[in-house]
């Protein structure tokens, strides 16, 4: 144990000693975790669509006798993707070539069904296959879903419309052929007229009978706009985006921010402290009974796993404290640090045996720390896949710490009951870090060849 | 007998660099390696250090767990610790008891800098005689040299052989490759010649003189 101890210090002192190398692995992950945020929070923003209008949409549309501005309509339903108008042929070759996600395409006639409000007009989507597509269906389906709440108004106004034409009577139009209405409140009187001067009983019964259901029928009616509106829009969603925390301060920023440092540093680290053994030709001299193989890697490992505690640690410290000064609601910054700590000594300990396998196979510290990188990078971005993306990547991601630490540091700091994902992702840890362990102890040996 | 290696040999893959080698140590001995580059010097005394796994055989030290000091080639020691610091260092690793004053007393004994420069920063015969204090700091029995001299100066290199006789001076023995027959002359007791990982010849120093394969080496 000593032994072990004195070979750590003489670790941290090198590791001191090198603030360059230092400062660039510290910033160098937390920037790309911040583009990473960036990336997952703008990636399923604002896809680039084609705009194909084959009706030629006039500048302005009646709908219902309200007027719609074609552009400035467009331009508000904008929100959730980019529409770019362009003619068919263009579309289709920037659809093929993937320089846009989808086309929308207006077939002709549309118009001239959306003034008739008898048939619902429709939008054609074509979509490329592959991973976006189900992300621009579901962006086209909000624009559709918004274009459909702005006409709403129009349609329910054209229906009230005819319901009064229907209660108060009057002169209208459908499908371009006139015509006149009595209404329910003229027809009211006709039959109150005929009940006062007609002396025949049938006569005065069936007018009787006529007035009830008149009344009625307005009594009815009159429910009618409510209802329209109610069928229109069964439930309104109401956004509320005050509260909570910036998607900087969010606690997949922090918890990828912790991750990609330590997946970064620790691999790297490790890998290059124990290549370096052989470097400075030091690793026979331990080799030859002072310090045995194990314990080797073992201080290694011990290294990745100080180094993750006190970055991660001060990473913690600063989320932490800019919650505070900011007053940013959501979470338990200070509480859960113990448990951040417990997941962040694991998840040195596996990245640093991962690392120091790596080391132990690249045998000298340059190619370590180059294999180290080359072999963490995709194994990190393979760890961003969602479970329901690729089957296959997420499943690769599982056999490194990345995924397992992120989904720890998330659970350990915000989740609200986070025992099970902890105890799992806690057990992946472990066994990642004495499979690599072993690993890197069996890879050891070549180090002294 | 202090140390002996019985029939090691060691292969990478299809290479021979040592065939399978006996050689047996015995205190107040300075055994001399000699041979062309490449003739198995180093690869035997890295087995003998134990720096090394022999692909067959086995290094042997009778009842005894022997102290074995090792001087390799290269410098072995920390180039980002001072020349205090890897004595130290190596000093608790080797179990010394005070190792702050056994660090003092090596780098007084082989004259090494102590004005905090890093060991990068110093000399190549700096960094050897580092390499020689590290191998002492356990007090060894058997001290083994690969090419120890090749970047002292002559001084330096008298203070080398004063330190390795006194190894010998206490029982203990010494074993050192070199290309240098002036040294070979002036300190060995016996002469083992290697070539193409073989051992051609192994005798007395006089023995040699007399011998063709001290011909090759002339």
């Amino acid at each position: 144990m000593t032994k072990i101890r004195l070979l750590l210090q003489k670790d941290l002192r090198l590791l001191v000693r090198s603030p360059a190398l230092l400062a660039a692995l510290v910033l160098y992950p937390i920037v790309f975790a911040v583009l990473v945020g960036l990336v997952v929070r703008y990636a399923s923003d604002r896809p680039r669509v084609a705009f194909v209008d084959l009706d030629h949409l006039p500048e302005t549309l009646t709908v219902g006798g309200q007027s719609f501005n074609v552009p400035n309509v467009i331009s508000q339903v904008q929100g959730s993707v980019e529409l770019v108008p362009m003619d068919p042929e263009e579309a289709d070759r920037k659809l093929a070539t993937g320089s846009i996600v989808a086309e929308i395409v207006v077939p002709p006639g549309f118009a001239s069904k959306l003034r008739g409000m008898v048939e619902s007009p429709t939008l054609i989507l074509k979509t490329a296959k592959g991973g976006l597509s189900g992300r621009v269906d579901q962006q086209t389906q909000a624009l559709v879903y918004s274009l459909n709440r702005r006409l709403q108004a129009a349609y329910i106004k054209a229906n009230l419309d005819y319901v009064n034409l229907l209660v108060e009577g009057g002169q209208g139009s459908f499908l371009g052929n006139e015509f006149d209405v009595v209404g329910l409140d003229r027809a009211a009187e006709i039959l109150d007229e005929i009940k006062r001067t007609s002396d025949d009983p049938t006569i005065v019964q069936r007018a009787e009978e006529l007035s009830v259901f008149v009344r009625e029928a307005k009594l009815a009616l009159s429910a009618s706009g409510d209802s329209l509106r109610a069928t229109a829009n069964p439930i309104e969603l109401q956004t509320d985006t005050s509260g909570g925390r910036t998607w900087l301060l969010s606690a997949q920023i922090q918890a990828y921010a912790l991750g990609l440092t330590l997946a970064f540093i620790c691999v790297l680290l490790a890998a290059a402290a124990l290549a370096a053994e052989r470097d400075e030709n030091v690793i026979g001299r331990l080799a030859r009974g002072l310090v045995g193989l194990t314990d080797l890697v073992v201080v290694k490992v011990l290294l990745a796993v100080l180094v993750a505690l006190g970055l991660g640690f001060a990473i913690a410290l600063v989320f932490g404290f800019v919650a505070e000064i900011f007053d940013v609601s959501g979470g338990e910054p200070w509480q859960r640090l113990p448990l951040l700590l417990l997941g962040l000594l694991l998840a040195g300990a596996a990245f640093g045996a991962f690392g120091a396998l790596m080391g132990a196979l690249a045998r000298d510290s340059r190619t370590a720390v180059l294999v180290a990188f080359l072999a963490a990078l995709p194994l990190v971005l393979l760890g961003l896949v969602p479970e329901g993306a690729a089957r296959a990547a997420w499943w690769a991601a599982q056999a490194f710490p990345f995924s397992h630490a992120v989904d720890f540091f998330q659970a350990a700091l915000y989740d609200s009951a986070p025992w099970r994902t902890l105890a799992v992702d806690a057990a992946w840890l472990l066994g990642l870090a004495l499979a690599f362990g072993a690993a890197a102890r069996l890879a050891v040996r070549r180090l002294l060849a | 007998m202090l140390l002996s290696a019985r029939g090691v040999a060691r292969r990478y893959g299809r290479v021979v660099a040592l065939a399978p080698t006996t050689l047996e140590i015995a205190r107040g001995e300075a055994v001399a390696l000699i041979g062309p580059n490449g003739a198995g010097k180093s690869t035997l005394l890295s087995i003998l250090a134990g720096a090394l796994e022999p692909s067959e055989g086995a290094i042997e030290s009778g009842n005894a767990v022997r102290r074995v000091g090792w001087v390799p080639q290269s410098p072995a020691h920390y180039s980002r610790l001072t020349p205090r610091e890897n004595l130290e260092l190596f000093a608790r690793l080797e179990g010394v008891p005070d190792a702050d004053e056994t660090a003092d007393r090596f780098l007084q004994l082989l004259e090494l800098p102590d004005d905090g420069r890093l060991t990068s920063q110093l000399s190549a015969g700096n960094q050897q005689r580092l390499n020689l204090a590290v191998a002492l700091l356990g007090r060894p029995e058997v001290l083994l040299l690969d090419e120890p001299t090749a970047s002292l100066d002559p001084r330096q290199r008298r203070r080398l052989w004063d330190v390795a006789g006194q190894v010998r001076e206490r029982d203990g023995a010494v074993v050192f490759a070199t290309q240098n027959l002036e040294e070979l002359e002036h300190f060995a007791s016996r002469v083992v010649v290697l070539l193409d990982g073989a051992v051609v010849f192994a005798g007395s120093l006089e023995d040699f003189r007399q011998a063709p394969e001290a011909d090759v080496f002339a």
